[in-house]
């Protein structure tokens, strides 16, 4: 069961460094409109993330 | 509950994606350029996103008088599709332009790359009637479609050709 969560935050990690390196390669290529798209995906993105969390029991 | 804590879990996935297909369609896709300049032996690169800044117009370099500038133009075509435009690369200075530089057709492959060459001779430049001191700035102007790229050369002044000094002849020596 504890291997599983440290997969879990593996995954989480390699996902967040994903879109980091994504973000400092493109971000500066995107359009206003996309920024702002992002900037609002990214924060429904986080906020399901804690609602799972805190559905899970964390 | 348990599909309460799966939507969530959809939720989080979805804007992830939606995140990652942004950066794809609206960051990468498109067809960007690159300058490599060579002014004097100074090795220069304008990025893309240098033209991006607001408030980026020009780009200046300098050079001293008599050196060549060396252009390298890449285009990178980020697209499925191909893509075929004219080059066209010009020396322009007070609004008029001196001379042509270039006009070359390119086509370039979807997700492949197109290199265009070309120089700017200084010495070919400098317009009568420049004295020691003085500054001359040209601008190249280089288009493709709709877009235009501007990049200013300063021709270093205290690099001018310099007329021969007279020869003074030594006094000669006076008797007694």
């Amino acid at each position: 069961m504890k291997i599983n969560y440290i997969l879990y935050g593996f995954g989480i990690l390699l996902c967040l460094s994903g879109v980091g390196y994504l973000a400092v390669q493109y971000v500066k290529y995107l359009s206003e409109l996309g920024r702002l798209i992002s900037l609002l995906l990214t924060i429904g993105m986080f906020a399901s993330l804690g609602k799972f969390f805190e559905s899970v029991g964390w | 509950m348990t599909k309460r804590r799966d939507i969530y879990l959809y939720l989080t996935l979805i804007c992830f994606f939606a995140i990652i297909a942004i950066f794809v369609v609206d960051g990468y896709m498109g067809v960007y350029d690159t300058f490599r300049i060579t002014a004097g032996e100074r090795p220069q690169k304008i990025d893309p996103d240098f033209w991006l800044r607001p408030e980026a117009t020009t780009y200046e370099t300098w050079v001293a008088w008599g050196e060549k500038v060396f252009f390298d133009y890449e285009i990178a075509n980020h697209r499925l599709t191909g893509y075929t435009a004219e080059v066209n690369a010009s020396v322009w200075r007070s609004q008029e332009k001196v001379r042509d530089l270039l006009t070359q057709p390119v086509t370039i492959g979807g997700l492949q790359n197109a290199r265009v060459e070309f120089a700017v001779d200084t010495a070919e430049l400098v317009p009568d009637g420049v004295s020691q001191g003085q500054s001359v700035q040209y601008s190249i102007q280089v288009n493709r479609d709709n877009i235009e790229r501007r990049i200013i050369i300063r021709i270093n002044p205290g690099s001018f050709p310099v007329p021969p000094k007279p020869v003074i002849e030594p006094r000669p020596a006076q008797p007694g």
